[in-house]
């Protein structure tokens, strides 16, 4: 069959400053790797302490390496996918094209729920920082966090609708700050400079797996947030210069970089905090990192881990308002949503409709709900979309097989990973289950009635043959 | 296939739609919360009325964390001792996992049929 | 302490500004820029522009 190029499709007239507006192309791949490690580095700094408590501090351990393979393979997948397919919009324009409409419909609203839930949750944080922080500094009685939460809110909204450029540069700067924080707690409490003050093997003695073998399963629920958010890389694909090189290097060198953090992050915390404490997110470690500062006995790492956090905070919203504002867009423009929605701005080349319209339900959220509620419907939303990447990739194969198209990285041992994935979904559900369960159905009950709307009503504004936008040939079996 | 023309729709009626989207949203976060079946809460088994560090079941090490922390064995009472509890019925097991496969069971069929109109439209019925 | 009462009010306050902010630039945008123009971003017809030229 004869390989037909991606990039062979003719253009019209357009130009960047003719009639037509687009998105702009400006990012390298260190832009890819702040977007994703950006999101997700928050996951080691507050949330995945959960899982301790589900299932005692080993349990969190090996939660945290089953959930790093599940990630591996959802990198694998989603590189080879979205170097082929790259469109703002990431999964949900790869389903549109290799599933079909409805599921595109489906895969989009997960992404735009687990990054605007995200979003909600890291401005909680941040606002709960910001309050311990003005008690540190000898502020008397309660802070109020609201203005603190809506500032956050309201500045990265801004600094998004301005311009991807300066809001992933941004990004990078503060993702990496709060990256070698970790570094720096961990080099200074292990021993490797000056002496080490962890203690694992005393304060695992009697407490090894709490509630036995089930608290390994049920611990893999937030084992998934070590890593949550890392496939948002794919929705920079209209913004970065060289998709097919940059989108797999970005995604790739993203997640060695979470399994390094996660990893150092379980053991620092674990040989310092006792597992109750540690794994109670609410009343005990709400940011496990800065506690394990705070028992460091120095101030300067204390101050270090607190920004940190914050900046972790901080990068994760932005990227989360990047990614679903991105998603919304997408599904304006082809008229799954309204039209109004795939609006550009004509001098930030942002879909600035889109990141307003985002503002007030994220708002909605954080001032409104509760902290494990927000994180629980972020992770389900996320682990229905893990579950349609097997799938996705399954029929991508059989569809174009692999010398029909061009694609910028084959994933290997195919179908090995998709398996792999589909199989930890699975145990995940049934971690999610364990505890979480009616709210699991809630939510899949409000799918199911979307997509009966979706199907039944919104579809009749979406136009066929012209949504399909890849140059591709005609799929085998069509 | 014939080309299909979507309608164009009013501004009234996206308008409604979002509203649609944005209630349903709302309401799947929201009324779980309401009728009180959100979160897993962790319960206290065999409350301790005299705790010491021993009795709470921590040796010499996790008591001095505790301590660093700011507890003592009365305030840490609560965050040590409780616990989820795990045990479900099989009927309760099978109802997910019948929603779950329902659900993408649903979605293929559904995207199967609107998948092959685009083909069809795209490519023509060759 | 004060400082901090002072600090929540200029949350506030500036939230407020970065919000009107976007909205004053969004009514702006969308009245001296035609529908069609703000709308006429298709998927993948980027893709083939800039791959023309290469850097």
């Amino acid at each position: 069959m004869a390989s037909s190029d991606i990039t062979s499709k003719g253009s019209d007239d357009a130009t960047p400053h003719g009639a037509k507006v687009g998105l702009l192309r400006v990012l390298g791949p260190a832009h890819i790797w702040a977007l994703g490690v950006g999101i997700v580095l928050v996951g080691e700094y507050m949330g995945w302490n959960f899982s301790v408590g589900k299932g005692g501090a080993f349990a969190a351990l090996i939660a945290c390496w089953f959930a790093g393979i599940l990630y591996t393979c959802v990198a694998m997948i989603d590189s080879e996918v979205t170097s082929t397919v790259a469109a703002a919009g990431g999964q949900y324009t790869q389903a549109k094209h290799i599933v079909g409409p409805l599921m595109a419909f489906n895969v989009g609203l997960y992404l735009v729920f687990a990054y605007t839930m995200l979003e909600a949750a890291n401005a909680i944080t941040a606002g709960y920082l910001i309050s311990v922080v003005a008690g540190m500094m000898g502020h008397v009685g309660d802070l109020d966090q609201r203005p603190f939460i809506v500032l956050v809110i309201m500045f990265l909204a801004w600094l998004n609708y301005r311009g991807v450029l300066a809001t992933l540069t941004f990004n990078l700067v503060i993702t990496s700050i709060a990256f070698v924080a970790i570094l720096v707690l961990f080099l200074s409490t292990s021993g490797v400079l000056g002496g080490g003050i962890m203690q694992h093997a005393a304060l695992f003695e009697g407490h090894e797996l709490p509630y036995g073998w089930i608290g390994v399963l049920a611990a893999m629920h937030f084992g998934l947030w070590y890593y949550l958010g890392i496939e948002g890389t794919t929705q920079a694909a209209e913004e970065v210069r060289s998709p097919a090189r940059a989108l797999p290097f970005g995604t790739l060198a993203g997640i060695m970089t979470l399994l390094i953090a996660a990893t150092l992050t379980w053991y620092i915390c674990s040989g310092i905090l006792p597992w109750e404490f540690l794994g109670d997110g609410v009343d005990g470690a709400v940011a496990p990192l800065f506690s394990a500062a705070q028992l460091s006995g120095s101030m300067a790492l204390v101050w270090f881990l607190g920004f940190g956090t914050l900046f972790a905070t901080l990068a994760s919203a932005n990227g989360c308002i990047n990614d679903a504002s991105r998603a919304w867009f997408a599904m304006g423009r082809d008229k799954y949503l309204p039209f109004w929605f795939g609006a550009v701005h004509p001098k930030f080349r942002t879909p600035y409709r889109s990141i307003i319209f985002l503002v007030p339900i994220a708002m909605i959220f954080a001032l409104g709900a509760p902290l494990d509620q927000v994180i629980t419907f972020s992770i389900l939303s996320g682990l229905l979309e893990y579950t349609f990447m097997p799938l996705n990739i399954i029929q991508f194969r059989r569809k174009w097989p692999l010398n029909s198209i061009k694609r910028g990285y084959e994933h290997p041992f195919h179908p090995l990973p998709a398996i792999v994935l589909l199989c930890l979904c699975g145990i995940t559900f049934f971690a999610v289950f364990l505890g979480y369960g009616t709210q699991l159905v809630a939510m899949i009950g409000f799918y199911i009635v979307v997509s009966l709307w979706f199907h039944f009503w919104r579809y009749r504004f979406v136009n066929r043959g012209t949504q399909f936008t890849m140059p591709w040939p005609k799929p085998h079996g069509y | 296939m014939a080309h299909y023309e979507a309608p164009k729709q009013s501004k009234a009626g996206q308008l409604l739609d979002v509203v649609v989207l944005v209630v349903l949203t709302i309401g799947a976060l929201f009324v779980p919360l309401w009728m009180g079946m959100a979160g897993a809460a962790k319960t206290v088994a065999n409350p301790d009325a005299n705790p010491t560090w021993e009795s709470l079941g921590q040796n010499a090490v996790q008591a001095a964390q505790y301590e660093k922390l700011g507890y003592t064995p009365e305030t840490a009472h609560d965050l040590i001792l409780a616990r989820f509890d795990y045990s479900f019925t099989t009927a309760a097991l099978v109802v997910m996992i019948a929603v779950i496969v329902l659900y993408y069971f649903l979605m293929l069929r559904f995207s199967e049929v609107e998948y092959r109109e685009v083909i069809s439209e795209k490519f023509g019925d060759k | 302490m004060q400082t901090w009462n002072y600090l929540e009010y200029a949350a506030w306050g500036v939230s407020a500004l970065l919000g009107l902010y976007m909205v004053i630039d969004w009514l702006k945008v969308d009245s001296t820029y035609s529908e069609e123009v703000l709308t006429s971003s298709r998927e993948g017809e980027l893709e083939a522009m800039t791959e023309q030229h290469k850097l």
